[in-house]
């Protein structure tokens, strides 16, 4: 028989593994031989088994409360059309469901209830703010060192973990009831928008924002300064109210841990 | 002059044999008796600091921003030294290396600066697809060109030898020309790379594909090898799968003082990937894995403890 060239060989086995076609099956089998107690199927589903095995775990370990919303039934069918969908093609497991909520934002049945993918998505969102790269925080401290005549310049940054996300549905608080081990309200249309970070302890937090507070910090994120802040305040508040506001958001974003310690190239 | 403040990384333990004992003395780069470290233990590890001389580590584990297990994982590293262990090089896979993945791995050796790095004797996906898992390749020269074509690429961007680890297997192509270990021997020397040998890996394949597990350990060259793994496995009857969610079995603790008395000192840990016992659990394991060594080859005793330079 003729060598098979080593990349043919590989590319017959990864067939076998993610592809459910009996010739994918066929076609791998004649390469392996057959020899001792065990049948050459057997062999082969060994392996078949634990790539299909460890890629529902993954999505079960990234995705517990989606879990249990779905129940087990639901659950195992969205494993293996994902798994069917987006084979990996990352090193790291950390990544291989970074699709799920947009698979199951197109799929039947579960496109037909949006807030799946809600979930899905905020539980993703969680995982980001897990493990972004650390940064040294703004604090109370060093704003009281920062000269009062510079306080009006400030362009303030948030820290790596930090992300704002807007649902539609219930879904921050039908997770929120599944993590305590509640029945969730059922799922109903509710804009709503939500602010995740690691803070100082660095747990994973997060936390509605009015819209007051979301248009603030959608403006730093433009890169509005404080007094823009401000300005943006006297808007909405008295004029006697608005510099103590500003100064309120100021001292909760600093507490909450979201701001980061800049450091200024001096020319 | 500003000098920045370096936190300390632990360095490794020297040992030699008791006064008492004739034998021969370990190598240089003898590391000891370790285990491999778990996020579940981080804490533990952390305020009970066991007496245990080094750890392995996950590297895929850690190619990630920040955060808490990171920030573990460097104050771990201060008390103790630390190898890292790949599962996604590739080696043998016919797409090309993955340069993105190995700029991640040597940030980490930067990071961490571990005593080595190992990966496996394997391929993990082709063509953009990753089975996570650690595929068996066939034994024939076109495969050992490859494959040491590769190590050398990545020896060189990372600067340094890497150690490679024979994996379990649960299928023989027909394409095989010779045994895994005339393969692994050949691919040692040629591409001038260490071996990483797991003794239940051994044991596993060995049950599998109807080989004297000797026959391994005598294939090998002995001074290639700087590193022992010793894992559990699930055993079906008429075959035995890697699972690495079981205490060390039996057999493997056997092949293990076969393997000491042919290598001699060789750096030993305890591999457990699931099924996570307590740490005591473990660490009563790693002695094990060290009283089996001392009666193979003699008593050790520390010639220094880790020095905690301020």
């Amino acid at each position: 028989m003729d060598k098979l060239p080593l990349a043919s060989l590989q590319q017959k086995l990864i067939n076998y593994l993610v592809d459910d076609d009996p010739t994918a099956t066929t076609t791998i089998m004649e390469q392996i031989k057959d020899h001792g107690s065990i049948t050459r199927d057997v062999r082969l589903h060994i392996y078949k088994n634990a790539y299909q095995v460890r890629l529902k775990e993954t999505i079960e370990n990234d995705h517990e409360m989606l879990g249990f919303f779905l129940g087990d039934d639901l659950f195992d069918q969205m494993v293996l059309g994902y798994i069917n969908a987006y084979p990996s093609d990352n090193t790291s497991l950390r990544y291989f469901a970074d699709k799920l909520p947009l698979f199951l934002a197109n799929n039947a049945p579960f496109k037909d209830h949006p807030i799946i993918s809600e979930l899905a998505h905020f539980e993703r969102l969680l995982m980001v703010a897990f493990d972004a790269a650390d940064a040294t925080r703004f604090t109370r401290d060093l704003l009281a060192n920062t000269p009062p005549e510079q306080w009006p310049d400030l362009v303030f940054r948030f820290h790596p973990s930090v992300q704002l996300a807007h649902f539609h549905y219930n879904s921050v608080e039908t997770w929120q009831a599944l993590k305590q081990e509640q029945s969730p309200e059922p799922a109903k249309e509710q804009h709503s928008d939500w602010l995740l970070w690691r803070n100082n302890d660095r747990l994973t937090q997060f936390r509605s924002l009015p819209e007051q507070e979301y248009n603030l910090i959608t403006m730093i994120l433009n890169g509005a300064s404080f007094t823009a802040l401000c300005d943006f305040l006297l808007e909405e508040v008295s004029e006697e109210q608005a510099s103590q506001v500003a100064l309120n958001y100021l001292l909760r974003w600093l507490d909450d841990g979201i701001l980061i310690k800049q450091e200024f190239i001096q020319l | 002059m500003v000098h920045n403040l370096i936190k300390n990384q632990a360095s490794a333990r020297e040992y030699s044999l008791s006064s008492a004992v004739e034998g021969i003395a370990p190598p240089d780069d003898f590391l000891g008796f370790g285990l491999g470290l778990r996020t579940d233990h981080f804490q533990d590890v952390l305020s009970t600091k066991p007496n245990i001389d080094w750890f392995e580590v996950v590297s895929e584990n850690f190619m990630v921003d920040g955060g808490k297990p990171k920030h573990y994982l460097h104050a771990i590293r201060e008390l103790y030294p630390m190898v890292m262990h790949g599962v996604s090089l590739s080696i043998g896979s016919t797409d090309p290396l993955n340069m993105q993945y190995l700029r991640k791995l040597k940030v980490l050796v930067n990071e961490l600066q571990p005593q080595w790095i190992s990966d496996h004797l394997c391929w993990t996906g082709v063509n953009q697809t990753n089975s996570h898992d650690l595929l068996p390749l066939p034994y024939n020269e076109e495969a050992l060109n490859h494959v040491c074509d590769r190590v050398d690429q990545v020896q060189n961007f990372l600067g340094r030898p890497i150690l490679l680890e024979n994996l379990s297997s649960y299928i023989t192509y027909k394409e095989s020309e010779m045994s895994e270990w005339d393969f692994f021997n050949n691919v040692a020397r040629r591409s001038g790379c260490n071996i990483l040998l797991d003794i239940n890996n051994i044991y596993v394949s060995a049950r599998n594909h109807e080989f004297d597990p000797q026959d391994y350990l005598e294939g090998i060259d002995k001074d290639k090898v700087k590193q022992f793994h010793l894992a559990g496995h699930t055993d079906y009857g008429n075959y035995v799968i890697d699972t690495h969610d079981h205490p060390v079995a039996d057999p493997v603790w056997a092949l293990y003082k076969q393997a000491l008395q042919r290598f001699g000192w060789v750096s030993t840990m305890i591999e457990r990937d699931d099924n996570i016992p307590p740490l005591a659990e473990l660490l009563a394991e790693v002695e094990t894995a060290r009283n089996i060594a001392y009666d193979t080859l003699g008593q050790l005793e520390r010639v220094k403890q880790r020095e905690i330079v301020t």
